[in-house]
């Protein structure tokens, strides 16, 4: 989930007016926000989003601009945007895209503001929603990346070409030499975070004016000269580079929206593609690229169990920011140039939801009857379960992911049957149990200190490989038992599986196991029920004890409780 | 008095109800009165002072005279010098070893008997160098073996009842410590004399109140039950407040006793239980659930991969083209999709269970309608293991399908799992996010002891979830935050607790 967090101020002047720390709790969930805290030594709100598909609302303007939409019912109006019918006048300023970018970085964008000169909260706040953009719907600058510049330095056109990496070179920002493109992957620290994603290209995207002069190597640095912003200016050129033209029109949208609101004037640019797009060769930016989106009366009647009016309709989709018409039943949505997360009429429905304010909507039962039932392999265990709570053992439950020296090297089995993780976190969690007898044996390896006997048991899953399965994994639903005792041997164990099987009613033959080093040799045996293999059990070999640091003989059993249930 | 008297036992009760206030009382008076042995009389006597029934008012010191295992034999058969005398003075003149052989005595023995015998003119060598009688036994010899004698009846002799005489003639008889071939073993005892104390009196008023004689019976033997005896006596009374010893009982898990409490719940509710396997694949895992393959919960930072093998061999069709389609262009839901080309391979690509709703996408393959469905199931998140994550955990998740079930609908369930499972004072919906819900509702509930929370999420599932997976009816689904609970139920503030391995801590824990 993004967290920001925002200067007291520029929250306050966005939104208008102060709002206590409980109003803000109390409207808050309209815009899916939680207050995360509230620093009131630094002056600085900070602010949890939940909807990972709702970008605009990752910044101080796009919280601030929904709240007032939601307490004024008022829709802002951008004039800047461009459209397929409509195209702003871009006054020369125009970046051209060269062929040379196709199948490496597909395109770049861009818009300038002008009009207000940035203090330093203004600029980190500024920064920090280019961030939040760049982060987290740009996946790591992936998808998108974005350069802020001093847009005075620039002779347009600005050019997006991809160059010879070695061969390009300028002063990148945060440094004083000059690099070529492959050095600063190389060398600077931003190169190394981000350079991984164009380094197995040949050529490298650049962006330069008409003069030649370095704006930027995106998505990794900015230029030393036209690409360092400072507190006090007040001119900028924006740009966003990246491999999905809607995600780069969306960034572009969100922050020229965010900056009108600060106060800028946003001044369109021209872009001309290397490629083909839905919207043309050329169009103008910030561009509206959504299309109207549609839900019927009857699917907002459906989905929220409530007959809403035409009327009631559009005042909600108002407060939400968004217009909304009502022609022969059918809601058609405009949406609103900073958001594309309308992919279907329910996403209306649920603005329709918020909108209308969701304490009014009474909750009610659904009045279908359906039959409650536990899982067949949940029944079963339950019988074991009583069985062996009545033999005096206690149940146990543990974590599934463990390591290799436990599950395997101190059981002494190969491990061959044994699931691994590829990315494990940590060695401690790096396969998941090919058997519960490890998880019984370490807890008789850390409970010394337990009254004996130690007689303990648990239900749960395991996971082996099964080449006869899709997955070439089964997961099996597993049952355990352990007993330690300065006198206890096969045929303790043999006495339990007995008892257990009698009451379970199952008939059962045992067979020799051959070779199982978890088990002394001639002191276990197989489970066989209806031809089948089904479980273990027998004295704990001495070298398996040795292994988990035990000094207490013992028994144990395990019983693949899906085959025993046939 | 905080006493209970049926708490006493019963040589408390026999002595206290043998003493009399003011007197004094010595082991001496309750060996003799009460026919106690040493040890049980100390026993009542260090019992009853710490009760404060008995206070010592004197403690004096005593030597002991105890007989040894020599001593008694030597009473037997006579000092060494008593019988070389008799010897002697029977058979006539012997030489040393002679007499040593004879009466199979140690011929230092014999050399020391000669030596004191002769001193004192009883014995002489003659010219033959042999032993004879030259004169009376003396008295000192005589009255060495009466004081074996005495001192055989109680096995030991008390220093002040004895003569002059017969301090002197029992010295070279005896010695301090060790020496088990001295007759006689020197002990230093105390000799305490206690007096009842005022609560002492009290107490044995109770205990003569009470009818208390100490002769009661105590264990019932069967052997009592078949001969009868227990009708010729009462039953001591057992003090119900006694300390009690600890048994270990065969036990269910305390937590898992949660967990079905929550699933007899839920089936009590109307909800019938799925289940599933560990691993699953990324199709199952996020595809079927309209999450777009890049999305950012599906990086290799949240999500664990199996090693081998990588791929499931195929996915179950028509399944596969329909959800692969509806991310692509939205297929026939009604949705424009995401806009992007499917992978069939990352789809296949094995990883753990990483949310319960993963259960819920297959229950709809093969949910009944009207139908309500849930699963207690043990997901993998890729979390650094700490306090409030775990590497697995249980997430209570579930379905509801209906022709007609919408979003009030949902409100109704929610409010009635706040107030049947978490037992909520208030519930509060608030909208939510999920990708695979539209609209989407998260539940907080004010419990009586955590306060306000966030109780669980839930929604209507996106028609690009259920319409691929052949559910045209809206389908509810919720999941329940029920870990937070179970702690609090449990009494532990550690997630981690939930699956501890160590056996004395899982014996002891208990739910409220």
């Amino acid at each position: 989930m993004p967290k920001i967090e925002v200067p007291e101020n520029i929250f306050y002047e966005l939104l208008g007016k102060r709002m206590s720390d409980d109003e803000l709790v109390d409207i808050f969930p309209v815009a899916k926000a939680e207050l995360d805290g509230h620093d009131t030594d630094n002056h600085v709100i900070k602010i949890e989003l939940n909807d990972t598909n709702r970008p605009d609302l990752w910044s101080a303007a796009g919280v601030a601009r929904a709240l007032k939409c939601y307490e004024t019912g008022k829709i802002p109006s951008y004039e800047f945007f461009s459209s397929a019918e409509c195209e702003k006048n871009s006054e020369g300023r125009m970046i051209v895209n060269d062929e040379s970018v196709v199948g490496i970085r597909d395109y770049s964008i861009g818009f300038a503001a002008r009009g207000k000169v940035v203090d330093n909260e203004l600029l980190v706040n500024l920064i920090q929603s280019q961030e939040k953009l760049c982060t987290n719907f740009g996946r790591k600058r992936k998808t998108i990346a974005m350069g802020i510049y001093r847009s005075e330095l620039i002779k347009y056109p600005v050019h997006y070409a991809a160059v010879d990496p070695d061969k390009t070179k300028f002063v990148p920002l945060g440094m004083d030499e000059e690099l070529s493109l492959r050095e600063i992957c190389e060398k600077h620290p931003k190169g190394k975070e981000y350079g991984h994603i164009v380094s197995s290209f040949s050529r490298f995207p650049y962006l330069y004016d008409d003069n030649g002069d370095t704006l930027s190597f995106p998505p990794v640095i900015n230029s030393a000269r036209i690409g360092a912003v400072e507190i006090g200016d007040s001119d900028f050129f924006i740009e966003v580079s990246g491999p999905i033209l809607d995600d780069l029109l969306l960034a572009v949208s969100i922050l020229s929206c965010d900056m009108a609101d600060m106060g800028f004037e946003i001044l369109p640019v021209k872009v001309r593609f290397a490629k083909d797009t839905p919207y043309g060769r050329e169009i103008t930016v910030p561009y509206r690229f959504q299309k109207p989106m549609t839900a019927s009366l009857e699917l907002v009647h459906h989905k929220l169990g409530e007959v809403l009016s035409e009327k009631e309709c559009v005042e909600a989709m108002q407060r939400m920011g968004v217009k909304a018409t009502v022609n022969d039943g059918v809601i058609t949505v405009q949406v609103p140039e900073y958001r594309n997360d309308f992919l279907h009429g329910v996403d209306i429905v649920e603005d329709v939801m918020i909108g209308h304010g969701l304490a009014s909507f009474e909750p009610v039962m659904p009045k279908d009857f359906t039959i409650g039932r536990l899982s067949p392999v949940e029944e079963f265990s339950r019988k074991v379960k009583g069985i062996l709570v009545g033999l005096g053992f206690q149940e146990m439950m543990y974590n599934y992911l463990g390591s290799k020296r436990e599950y395997i090297d101190n059981m002494h089995v190969s491990g061959d049957n044994a699931v691994f993780i590829a990315n494990p976190m940590s060695e401690n969690y790096e396969v998941i149990r090919p058997s519960i007898l490890p998880c019984l044996l370490e807890s008789e390896s850390v409970s010394g200190h337990a009254v004996y006997p130690h007689s303990i048991f648990e239900i749960g899953k395991i996971t082996v490989k099964d080449d006869s399965d899709n997955s070439g994994t089964r997961t099996i639903d597993s049952f355990g038992f352990f007993s330690s005792d300065v006198a206890i041997g096969y045929n303790d164990a043999a006495s339990y599986i007995n008892t257990l099987m009698y009451f379970l009613r199952k008939e059962y033959t045992l067979k020799e196991v051959d070779g199982d080093p978890r088990f002394i040799p001639g002191r276990a045996a197989q489970i066989i029920y209806k031809g089948e293999s089904v479980g273990i059990f027998g004295e704990t070999h001495p070298q398996v004890l040795e292994s988990w640091g035990c000094s207490m003989p013992s028994i144990m059993a395990e019983i693949d409780l899906n085959k025993l249930m046939k | 008095m905080d006493i209970d008297v049926k708490n006493l036992h019963p040589l408390e009760v026999k002595l206290l109800r043998y003493v009399n206030a003011g007197e004094d009382i010595t082991e001496e008076k309750i060996i003799s009165g009460l026919g106690y042995k040493v040890g049980q009389c100390n026993q009542a006597f260090s019992w009853l002072t710490t009760k404060g029934c008995l206070e010592e008012v004197s403690r004096t010191k005593k030597t002991v005279y105890e007989l040894t295992e020599t001593g008694r034999s030597m009473g037997a058969e006579g000092v060494p010098a008593e019988r070389i005398y008799a010897f002697l003075k029977e058979k006539g003149a012997f030489t040393m070893p002679e007499i040593a052989e004879a009466l199979s005595l140690e011929k230092s023995d014999v050399g020391s008997a000669f030596g004191l015998l002769s001193s004192k003119g009883a014995l002489r060598l003659n010219d033959e160098r042999k032993a004879e009688v030259a004169g009376e036994l003396p008295e000192e010899i005589k009255m060495q073996h009466a004081i074996l004698e005495k001192a055989a009846v109680d096995g030991s002799l008390d220093e002040s009842t004895l003569s002059e005489a017969e301090r002197k003639a029992i010295a070279p008889l005896a010695k301090k410590r060790g020496a088990s071939s001295s007759p006689f073993r020197i002990q230093e005892r105390d000799v305490v004399v206690y007096r009842l104390t005022a609560a002492g009196e009290d107490v044995k008023d109770a205990v003569i109140k009470a009818n208390i004689t100490g002769e009661e019976f105590g264990v019932l033997t069967p052997q009592m039950i078949q001969s009868g005896a227990w009708k010729n006596g009462s039953f001591r009374p057992y003090g119900i407040n006694a300390p009690t010893s600890r048994l270990i009982p065969g036990r269910r898990n305390a937590y898992s006793e949660y967990l079905q409490w929550v699933k007899d719940k839920l089936i009590s509710l109307g909800f019938e239980e799925f289940d599933g396997p560990l691993v699953e694949n990324e199709f199952w895992n996020g595809d079927a659930l309209f999450m777009p393959q890049f999305h950012s919960a599906r990086d290799i930072h949240d999500v664990y991969y199996v090693k081998d093998p990588v791929h499931a061999k195929e996915i179950e069709e028509p399944w596969l083209s329909q959800v692969a389609a509806t991310h692509e262009n939205g297929w026939k839901t009604g949705s424009r999709g995401w806009g992007y080309t499917f992978d069939h391979e990352f789809t296949r690509r094995q990883v753990l269970r990483s949310q319960g709703t993963v259960l819920s996408a297959h229950q709809l393959t093969k949910a009944h309608i009207p139908g309500k469905y849930f699963g207690v199931v043990r997901c993998f998140r890729y979390d650094q293991v700490d306090a409030t994550h775990g590497a697995d955990f249980y997430q209570t998740e579930g379905i509801v399908i209906g022709k007609d079930v919408n979003l009030r609908n949902l409100l109704g369930l929610l409010k009635m799992f706040a107030e049947e499972i978490a037992g909520a004072e208030e519930v509060k919906y608030v909208p939510g996010y999920f990708p695979f819900t539209e609209p989407s509702i998260e539940v907080h509930i004010k419990h009586p002891v955590l306060g306000w929370f966030e109780l669980g999420g839930s929604g209507i599932f996106r028609p690009e979830v259920t319409e691929p997976l052949g559910i045209k009816e809206p389908v509810l689904a919720w999941g329940l935050g029920i870990d937070r609970m179970a702690l609090m139920h449990l009494g532990l503030n550690d997630l981690r607790e939930l699956f501890t391995p160590d056996i004395e801590s899982v014996r002891t824990r208990r739910g409220n």
